[in-house]
Parts: structure tokens; C-alpha cells; sequence
């Protein structure tokens, strides 16, 4: 074997950049993992839900919180979960605990995360997100697969003034590009 | 020259007073002007020539409707043509120029086409330049080309920028005039999400140009008010200098926002936004636009909307005129003389051309009833005017009205056609409007202030209710009606001279008449006859007393006459805003590979592959062309070992008790019974029979498998294969997921890959019996990180590819490289990639062009013959099958040294080369450093069974003819020993 020690990179080097109204950061250390429902096996998968993380499985376009809030499951389609994980909790961990129940998928480097936070969040991505985000209508811990910059991407609001967004790890430089670009016409340096 | 024409009142801020240049001459206004205001102030009626004849043109309206008043704002490469003056916001320093003249704008050269009229008539384009015909690309095309136009481009990239958005509301108010405001107020205080937008920078409409009172205030005042209130609404969100310029499906509108287009520079701040709003209800509050009387010599400098003229006034504090004559066929042009008497400007005459008593008298002024002005005087701008009855009158600005046309244009987007009103002469939005769209105000044909207000404010009431929320109880505001009568009168009959009807491209009521004469009867070839209602204006003030002149012509009624459909945009949307940040590089979104990093650190140079940015070669110092770099790649990958990032070939995740089944059916091969630990190569069918994309899968688990797609098709095979699975089969087991961006893989070809591999795999058994061709493993690899192998091979080597987590791609590309070195290893990029897989034989995107069959691409035993797949039945096709279709083989020059060239045809030597002797074509050609001369790969009929023929590789745009050598497409180890093994 070769003397040679692998190191992973955060796909956009860690960037961070508080804006003064608008901070932009990668999130490096969440585990994504990718749940797939059996064929009628709603049920078994429900129940290794509830026993293995501790929440009831959500329904189509919404999410539940397990783990003390480190852990998100969002359904992203009728037999599609996704778990957003900040806990730590390892890929084969998480399998475990759903005992077969699920047919789970490492995603954590499909993906690369961005925190959108402060005042002109709101604004930053009303240049980019056709969808709506006022939180009357996507109130805190929702979420949506969208389109931003003809990326594909979920938004998932954190808090009334933080958003986390997904995008395809390839994609990492443009979808940075586009939020500081948009943070700059806005306004912000 | 001081502001000569300035009288007191409007709401211009006199305490600021903006320098401005007008064809370099020096002029001053005030904050609140619009170029076209501070114009008629200091006296400048003449501001521009008109298309067709270079006829001396002045500013005819206040509003974004002008046909007139066009000029070229700014300089260098800001500089920006076809801007309506009416609409441009004055601003310290701002520069103006005049368009569409040779020499100064008051001695126009092209001045005499004027007299060349006659010749020029409706359609004169289509009638001459018909001979001789040689004259027409280097004489008649290039002097139309140069006539084609107004102002001229700067031909330097705009340095604006722009950029877009998305905004969402519960209603979207669409002006802010009276109707639009009193809604605004109804819906803002039920506390429901309200955009009102509006094209102003003042908002208000009608009320700021009016002397109207509204609520016990002056009209200026109410609006001032109001937009207060619903400023200090966190429901509503007030967007002025902005038009909704679109209306689309599902209550999705345009919006154009013109950020600092009044501003001197726009100091890095996008110029302009262009939105979509998606809106759950939207109520069109626009308003209408004056329309003219056509009469003799109606297109002077002076002669002005009677409204417009009333803006200037009221607004702006500019007297268009100091005699000022109105000509009008209603009650509202009466208006217009009894504002401007008020403020001291003279009235010269009235001319109503309604047989009824005078609404008021004025001192001074002449009334006229049943009158009709037929001619008017004065070189560039007018100075008498001539009546029916003989009588000349003195006046500097004749105010016209013809009625008012409600702004119906958004209701027309979807189809939506508009229906004639009789008591007001004008179109009204019909029945069919776009969903969940209400009209209100002048805009429906409500023409009264007193209507419009209650209008806005019942249909908002009604529209917050059906949104499920609670009106708040406020009555509407209130106005009088005041008079509103008119009586359809469109032109003078008895003028002899040309009366212009579309003053931006010099259409007269003449050539409409003479457009019906030649058979035009449709108002849609009426229009394309004569260009009317074309370019930036669309016509707002012209079309509808042409089409009524069109009516007359044809004997029918308006209604049956019908309009021109109105569509998108309302007003013209910048290029520039169309695109908005998406110029240049970043004109799309780009995909890096994992060892990005690493490849620019070491010479590559990338080539676009899709979205993809891939290392295409990686020069070395001395090399001296593209050409070296590959050669040397191939040659060294050859004789020991590449590496070349394969990422970007899509990646599916396939799990599910009956993926094994799903996957027999999607791929023409079998796979029921590929074991774990192994791969397989497939190929996949269009449901038509024609072969799209092909790749292998692995299966890593009983359940468990990969798939690799080509590049190109990732998305496409992902999207083919959920629609199978959820349409096609839902009675089966499986779940895909992408997992293309998750795994960085490199492929390692070459004799000693397999040594290279042994040193960074974790205790694999690589020999060819633990891990053969074709094997696959989970595995870890530099002590401990996972991964997973697979011995496939694209370019006929012995091959492996190596998959590790993506955030350790650009890791692992050092590392592999760092453990190839004692092997010499090199990277390769597509290029070299492309001339490997070439010398093999292998198909890639240009011979999987969506034409071409299994059969043809030589993969006819991968049809498997003991099972259903998709596509299956429709390639069986005998279209498809028989004997004298194309097949995939391989050329090479009969002349060594000579190039191919992809894309040439293949004709049978001597034969002549045209369509019937085509019998296929080149579909890849590369240098083969490894054979030293050029080889290909294409297909051509019955290729197979032609080895040794030579035929013609035609290509007349590119290198001519070839002399080529048909011979077996496995131009490097035919049997595969190599990639064995």
C-alpha cells in the first residue's frame, strides 16, 4: 500500500463570509443519507423510524425532527426520505438503526450545504428561489426541492432568518457564485 | 436658453435644478422632470425625425405610449437608443441625443425622402427592389439595412448590470392611479400580500396631472396620502418605475424595475431587475391612453395629446404652448382649456368636432362646433392651423382628443380578446381574461374618476374576501364623475394632406386605404402591410383609429373588424435585463470534477462536456501544440499506466428486492443472473427501438447495484428509469438515487495498471483470477478509506476504475498519481480518452446520436432474443433490420498521411456525390499515435460484409476528398487480450 494519507476538502474550502446583513457559510459537517421505502413496507419503515430515530415518518413535503434536533428526516417524495444529519451520526450508524427497514444511501457527497443567515437572507434569495419563501408560507422547518440559478436544490428554513440550501457538490462554485453574487447586487460586500 | 415655457405649479422640486445636454447643448430642469418636460420648458418642440420620411417631430404624449419624442440616452457604452423622453426620469448631468438624421437634427439631409413620398406608400418595400436581381444583396439589402432603424448601438458590451427575481403576493395591483391606489388600499388594510406596481416614478396616474378632487383633497394630494398609508403597510410592497409587462399562465407576470435609470451611474447596483411575480389574484388598474384625430399634416411639432399637454401643465409646470388650440371629439379635451386657462395660458380656440352647444366659454378663445382642423402650417413646429371652413388659426401647440382607449393589453396575453363599448368608442377587456384577473378603473372602461375610485375599491373588497380574509371597513374614497360624453370621430375626411395615423413608422390614413385597395383585409395583414403598430410604442396610440378607418373601408363595424392581438412585453425589455447576471461565463451554472484542483495545477485545459468542466489535455513544458500533449497521453497510458477522472459519468444507486428484474428490462442484454462481485456492460432502448445510451452496472449486493450512464445522458437515462419504475413497473421493488456527484472515480489504464491499483487498494487480491475483468468489490483503499473498484475498461487496456467519497477526489488524484510515478504514470484527459476508445472501436455520443440502432452500432448480440425489454418489439422494425442498413465500422486513409474529417459523407468511388450515392458518414476520426496515421470510426450501409472496400469520405466544406479503406472498427487488440489481461 502506497504511503499516502487521503484528506477531504470541504467542496468550497470552508468559505465564510459575513456580509453585514447576511452571513454565507458551508456547513462541512453534516451526514446526508438517503432513505428509500420499500414496496409496501411503509409500515416496517415507520416503525424502525420511530424505534431507531425517535420520530414519526413525515408525510410528502414535510419533515420531522429527531436527535435532539440534530437529525431532520424530510420526505421528499412518496417513498423518498431524506436525513439531514448534524449529530455526527455515522452512515452505517444510522443504516443500523433502521434495521432493513429502508434502503439507505450515503449522500453526504452528493451535496454540498450552505448556511444562509441574518436580515437580508430574505432578500438574497428572492433573487434567485422562485419559490415562496415569506414565512407565513415556509415557516420554520419547512422545506422544498427548488430551482436556484437552474440548480437543483433544497431550501429547508432553520429559523425565521436562516436557511439551509443543498446543492449538487459539482455545482459547489456556481451555487456560491450565485448567492455572493446576489448578496453583492443587493447591495452588501 | 433659460425654461421660457415653465409656469408656477406641478410637482417639480424647484429648489434642485438639473444641468442636462441635448445634442451637446447645454439646458437645465428640476428633480421631477422627465426629459421630455424639461424639453418643452426650454422651449425644444423639435426633438427628432420620423422613420420613413425624416419628417421634424416633437414630444406628442406624457406617458410610455410616445411614438415621437425617441432619443439616444447617454454616451460611450452606456449609450442607449429608442428611449421615449416622456418617460425618462431628468437627472444632473444626464446626455441626450436626437436619432435618425444625417447632419443636425434641425437640418436633416435625409430630409428630402419627404418629397419622394408619393413613391413611398404602404408596402413600397415589397414592390421595389425587385430588379434586377443582382442589385439585391450588394445594393438594395445593405441601403435598407442602413435605413432599418432609429438610434444606433454602441456596439460595445453594455456595462450595466442587470439581474432578476422572484416575488410572490396574494394580489398584485397593477397601477397605481386612482383605481389601482383605491384598491391598493382595500386589500393593504385587510392585511392581504399586495404588489402595486407602476411604470412612474410618481405614483398616482391621472391624479398627479389632473386638477381633480378627490375626498374633500386635491387629487396630487389624496395619492400622496395614500401611497403614505400603504407604505407603512408591511403587507404591501410598493414598487414604482416598474412595469408589469407580461401576463402568463398561472398568475405569473413580467415586471421590469428600473433601478437606476435615473440615476447619473449606477455604481455597481443592477440597472435593472426584471421579476417574475406569481400572484394568487391580480386587478389591472392601467388605466387607458389618448387616442388622436387623424387630419392633414397632423404630425407637427406643437400638436400634442390634449392630456399629455394637461400633464405638462399640472404636473410639470410647463406650458407646451402659448396659443394653445384644442381639437377634440369629446368632453374631456374641454378639460384641457379650462386647466390651462386657469393657470394664465392662452386658449386660442376650441374646435369640437360634436354639433352640440359648448360646454363653457372662455374668454379669449374661439369656439368651434361641428369644426374639424384640416391642415396645419410651420416648418418644425406648428404655427397655424387651418379649418374645414377655411378659417387659419394661430397657435403654437394644438391639444387633440380623439377619446380615451382603456389599456386592455394584459387582458390579451392569454387570448383574450376585447369587446367594442359604443358609449365610449373604445375597446373594453372582454370575458375571457386571464384567470383570477379583475379589471377596474378606466382600464375597464369606467372613464369617470368617481367610477374608478369605487371600482378599485369594490373589486378588492370582493377579491380579499375570496381570498378567505376580512375587509376592513373603509368606504371607498370620493370623487365626482365629471363629464366624460364622446362621439366617434377618427379623422378628417376632408384633408387632402396625408394625415399620419402611426407616427413611429409613418403610416397615414392614405396607406391604409391603400392597403385595403390591394386586398389586405385582415387587420392582422393590415398590420404586416404597413408596419402599423410595430416597433417600441406597439401602436398604443395608433391602432385603434386605423382599424376604424379599416372598419370604414370594409363596410363593417369595429367589433367585426377586430384588433390585432396585444402580446408580451407591454413596454420593451432590455436584452440586457432579459439575461440579467447570466452573461459571459456565467451565462449557466458549471460543474467542476473532483480533481479540478489537481488538473489546474498541472497544465490542463478544459473543455465543456455538458455542464462539466473537464480536463480535455495536460500540456507539458516544451510540448507545442494540443497534439503532443495527446499523443503523449496515449502513448504512455499505452505503454504503462493513466489516470483520468471519470467522474462526471453518471452514477445510479439501484437497490430493491426486484432490481435485478427492473434492470433486465430496462437493458437489451440479460441480467437476471450477473452475480455479485460483478459487472456487466448494457445497452439501453428508446421505447422507438433506436439505442440511447449505454454504460455497465454493477452489482455489489443481492439487492444492491450501480449503474454508470455516459456523460452526456446522466440525467435523461436517471429520468427514463424513474419514469419506468413509478410508470412502467410499479409493481416492482426498486429505488434509484444519483449518486454521480457523490463517488469520485478514476479510471487507471495501462499494462502496469494493475500494479498501481495493488499499491492503493487495502489487501485485495488483484490477480486475474481474485479479480478479473469484468469484477467489482467495496473496498477501502490508502489505509482505510472506502471505496469501490471495478475492472472495466474503455480504452482496451487493462483497466480499473477507482471510486472514493468526492470530497477526497482531488486527494486521491495526487495520490494516485504520487503512486504511479514509479511507473511513469500520466494523466489523461478526453481528448486522449476519445483517441482511445477510438483505436477500440468503442461507441460514444457521436454514434449514439439518437438515430442509430443496436445493429447498426455492431451491439445486435446484446439484443437478447429470450425476454422483453424496453424498445424491444419497435426495433424488430423492418425498417430497421434489414440487410442494407448502416453499420458501424471502421476507415482509414488509403493515403497514410492524410487526415480524416468527421462528418464527411461516403460515396462509392466515381460515383457523383449527392444525396441518392450517400451511403453513411464519418462519425469520429483521431491522429492514432499508437498506428501513426488517422483512423475513424462511421457507418455506411452493410459495412460489415465490406472490409477492404474503399469508397470517397466527401467533404466539401472541410479538406475535400478522401480515398478511404473500409476495415474493422477494433483498430487496437481486436480480441481484447489486453483488457483480459
Amino acid at each position: 500500500m502506497a504511503e499516502f494519507n487521503l484528506r477531504a476538502e470541504p467542496f468550497l474550502g470552508g468559505f465564510s463570509h459575513d456580509y453585514g446583513g447576511a452571513m454565507v457559510e458551508e456547513v462541512t459537517d453534516l451526514s446526508l443519507i438517503s432513505i428509500a421505502q420499500p414496496l409496501n413496507g411503509r409500515a416496517a419503515l415507520a416503525k424502525a423510524v420511530q424505534s431507531g430515530l425517535g420520530c414519526t415518518l413525515p408525510a410528502p413535503g414535510s419533515s420531522a425532527v429527531a436527535e435532539n434536533g440534530d437529525l431532520r428526516l424530510l420526505c421528499l417524495g412518496m417513498d423518498s426520505f431524506l436525513v439531514i444529519n448534524s449529530g455526527g451520526m455515522s452512515y452505517d450508524r444510522l443504516a443500523a438503526k433502521l434495521d432493513g427497514a429502508g434502503y439507505t444511501t450515503d449522500q453526504s457527497d452528493n451535496w454540498v450545504a450552505l448556511e444562509l443567515s441574518g436580515t437580508l437572507a430574505y432578500a438574497i434569495l428572492e433573487r434567485l428561489c422562485p419559490i415562496d419563501l415569506h414565512p407565513d408560507v415556509f415557516p420554520i422547518g419547512a422545506f422544498a426541492r427548488t430551482s436556484i440559478e437552474h440548480l437543483n436544490s433544497i431550501v429547508l428554513r432553520q429559523r425565521e432568518d436562516r436557511f439551509l440550501l443543498l446543492c449538487a457538490s459539482s455545482s459547489a462554485t456556481s451555487f456560491l457564485h450565485a448567492l455572493t453574487g446576489s448578496a453583492v447586487l443587493i447591495g452588501l460586500k | 436658453m433659460s425654461q421660457i415655457n415653465r409656469i408656477k405649479g406641478g410637482l417639480i422640486d424647484r429648489s434642485q435644478k438639473l444641468e442636462f445636454r441635448f445634442n451637446g447643448r447645454v439646458f437645465h430642469g428640476h428633480q421631477g422632470d422627465t426629459l421630455a418636460s424639461a424639453l418643452l420648458a426650454n422651449g425644444q418642440r423639435l426633438v427628432g425625425r420620423s422613420f420613413k420620411y425624416h419628417r421634424p417631430r416633437g414630444i406628442f404624449t406624457a406617458g410610455s405610449e410616445e411614438p415621437n419624442a425617441l432619443v439616444q440616452l447617454r454616451s460611450g457604452a452606456f449609450q442607449e437608443p429608442n428611449t421615449r423622453a416622456t418617460v425618462a426620469q431628468l437627472f444632473d448631468g444626464l446626455e441626450a441625443t436626437s436619432q435618425n438624421h444625417i447632419g443636425s437634427l434641425d437640418f436633416d439631409l435625409m430630409a428630402a425622402v419627404d418629397l419622394m413620398s408619393p413613391f413611398l406608400s404602404a408596402g413600397f418595400y415589397y414592390k421595389t427592389f425587385m430588379w434586377p436581381k443582382a442589385f439585391w444583396e450588394k445594393l438594395y439589402e445593405p441601403i435598407i439595412r442602413k435605413s432599418a432603424g432609429l438610434g444606433s448601438l454602441s456596439m460595445r458590451e453594455d456595462p450595466d448590470v442587470y439581474d432578476k427575481g422572484f416575488l410572490h403576493c396574494d394580489i398584485l395591483i397593477i397601477g397605481a392611479g386612482p383605481a389601482g391606489l383605491s384598491a391598493a388600499l382595500s386589500a393593504g388594510r385587510a392585511g392581504v400580500r399586495v404588489i402595486l406596481a407602476d411604470e412612474d416614478f410618481v405614483l398616482g396616474g391621472r391624479l398627479n396631472s389632473e386638477t381633480f378632487v378627490v375626498d374633500g383633497q386635491p387629487g396630487g394630494d389624496w395619492a400622496a396620502r395614500a401611497l403614505a398609508e400603504l407604505a407603512s403597510l408591511p403587507n404591501v410592497r410598493i414598487m414604482a418605475r416598474t412595469t408589469i409587462w407580461g401576463a402568463y399562465d398561472h398568475g405569473v407576470f413580467g415586471a421590469l424595475e428600473r433601478r437606476t435609470d435615473h440615476l447619473a451611474q449606477s455604481a455597481g447596483h443592477p440597472r435593472q431587475i426584471l421579476w417574475r411575480v406569481t400572484a394568487k389574484r391580480s386587478i389591472l388598474a392601467a388605466g387607458s391612453i389618448e387616442r388622436p384625430i387623424a387630419f392633414g399634416n397632423n404630425d407637427r411639432p406643437g400638436i400634442m395629446l390634449a392630456g399629455a399637454v394637461r400633464t405638462y401643465v399640472n404636473r410639470f409646470g410647463v406650458a407646451p404652448g402659448k396659443q394653445v388650440t384644442v381639437f377634440t371629439n369629446n368632453d374631456d379635451g374641454w378639460r384641457t382649456a379650462t386647466d390651462l386657462a386657469q393657470k394664465g395660458v392662452r386658449i386660442s380656440a376650441i374646435v369640437d368636432s360634436r354639433d352640440i352647444a359648448p360646454l363653457t366659454s372662455l374668454p379669449d378663445a374661439e369656439i368651434v362646433m361641428g369644426g374639424r382642423v384640416v391642415d396645419t402650417a410651420g416648418r418644425k413646429g406648428i404655427s397655424t392651423c387651418t379649418l374645414a371652413n377655411g378659417q387659419k388659426i394661430k397657435t403654437d401647440c394644438l391639444a387633440v382628443s380623439g377619446g380615451w382607449s382603456p389599456n386592455v393589453h394584459l387582458t390579451c396575453h392569454q387570448r383574450g380578446r376585447p369587446e367594442w363599448q359604443s358609449d365610449i368608442a373604445a375597446f373594453v377587456p372582454g370575458q375571457n381574461l386571464p384567470a383570477n384577473m379583475a379589471v377596474v378603473g378606466t382600464a375597464n372602461g369606467l372613464l369617470t374618476l368617481g367610477e374608478a375610485l369605487r371600482s378599485g375599491h369594490q373589486i378588492a373588497e370582493g377579491t380579499v374576501s375570496d381570498l378567505g380574509f376580512t375587509a376592513a371597513r373603509h368606504s371607498a374614497p370620493v370623487a365626482d364623475n365629471e363629464a366624460s360624453g364622446v362621439s366617434a370621430f377618427w379623422y378628417v375626411g376632408e384633408s387632402r394632406k396625408r394625415a399620419w395615423l402611426d407616427f413611429q413608422n409613418d403610416v397615414t390614413v392614405k396607406d391604409v386605404k391603400l392597403a385595403y385597395a390591394e386586398g389586405f383585409r385582415s387587420v392582422e395583414h393590415l398590420k404586416r402591410y404597413t408596419t402599423l403598430g410595430m416597433a417600441t410604442d406597439q401602436g398604443k396610440t395608433a391602432n385603434i383609429p386605423a382599424l376604424a378607418i379599416m372598419a370604414e373601408c370594409t363596410g363593417k363595424t369595429i367589433p367585426e373588424t377586430g384588433t390585432t392581438i396585444f402580446r408580451p412585453p407591454y413596454t420593451p425589455v432590455p436584452i440586457g435585463a432579459l439575461a440579467g447576471r447570466s452573461r459571459g461565463k456565467d451565462f449557466r451554472p458549471y460543474r467542476l470534477t473532483p480533481s479540478h484542483k489537481w488538473a489546474k495545477q498541472n497544465g490542463a485545459s478544459f473543455v465543456e462536456v455538458g455542464n462539466w468542466l473537464r480536463a480535455q489535455w495536460y500540456a507539458r513544458a516544451g510540448e507545442k501544440g494540443w497534439r503532443n500533449s495527446v499523443d503523449r497521453e496515449v502513448t504512455m497510458t499505452r505503454n504503462s499506466v493513466g489516470i483520468c477522472d471519470v467522474t462526471t459519468l453518471g452514477k445510479i444507486d439501484i437497490q430493491g428486492r426486484d432490481a435485478a428484474q427492473f434492470l433486465n428490462r430496462v437493458y437489451t442484454n440479460a441480467f437476471l443472473k450477473l452475480p455479485v462481485g460483478r459487472v456487466r456492460y448494457g445497452l439501453m432502448l428508446r421505447e422507438d427501438g433506436i439505442a440511447y445510451d449505454d454504460g455497465t452496472t454493477a452489482r455489489l449486493g443481492e439487492n444492491h447495484y450501480v449503474m454508470t450512464t455516459t456523460t452526456a445522458n446522466a440525467g435523461l437515462v436517471f429520468q427514463r428509469l424513474e419514469f419506468a419504475r413509478q410508470c412502467l413497473f410499479p409493481g416492482l421493488d426498486v429505488h434509484l438515487i444519483s449518486v454521480t456527484d457523490g463517488w469520485a472515480q478514476f479510471a487507471i489504464a495501462g499494462p502496469n495498471s494493475r500494479k498501481l491499483v495493488q499499491k492503493v487498494v487495502d489487501g485485495l487480491d488483484m490477480s486475474n483470477e481474485a479479480f478479473p475483468f469484468m469484477a467489482c468489490a467495496e473496498t477501502t483503499v490508502f489505509g482505510g478509506t472506502k471505496a469501490r473498484l471495478f475492472r472495466i475498461s474503455f480504452s482496451g487496456e487493462m483497466a480499473y476504475e477507482i471510486a472514493v467519497p468526492a470530497r477526497l477526489g482531488n486527494s486521491m488524484m495526487q495520490g494516485l498519481m504520487e503512486a504511479g510515478a514509479k511507473f511513469d504514470a500520466v494523466a489523461y484527459g478526453t481528448e486522449a480518452l476519445g483517441v482511445m476508445r477510438i483505436e477500440k472501436g468503442h461507441a460514444a455520443g457521436n454514434e449514439l446520436n439518437g438515430q442509430t440502432t443496436a445493429l447498426d452500432l455492431g451491439l445486435g448480440g446484446f439484443m437478447s432474443k429470450k425476454k422483453d425489454y424496453i424498445g424491444k418489439t419497435l426495433s424488430e422494425r423492418a425498417e430497421l433490420t434489414h440487410e442494407d442498413a448502416m453499420r458501424l465500422v471502421g476507415f482509414r486513409p488509403v493515403e497514410r498521411s492524410k487526415p480524416l474529417v468527421a462528418g464527411a459523407h461516403f460515396i462509392a468511388q466515381g460515383q457523383e456525390a449527392n444525396t441518392e450515392n450517400d451511403e453513411g458518414w464519418m462519425s469520429s476520426v483521431a491522429f492514432s499515435p499508437t498506428l501513426g496515421h488517422s483512423i475513424g470510426l462511421g457507418f455506411i450501409r452493410r459495412g460489415h460484409v465490406r472490409m477492404g472496400e474503399v469508397v470517397t469520405a466527401y467533404s466539401p466544406a472541410r479538406g475535400g476528398n478522401i480515398a478511404v479503406e473500409i476495415v474493422s472498427p477494433h483498430f487496437i487488440d481486436p480480441e481484447g487480450g489486453r483488457q483480459r489481461g
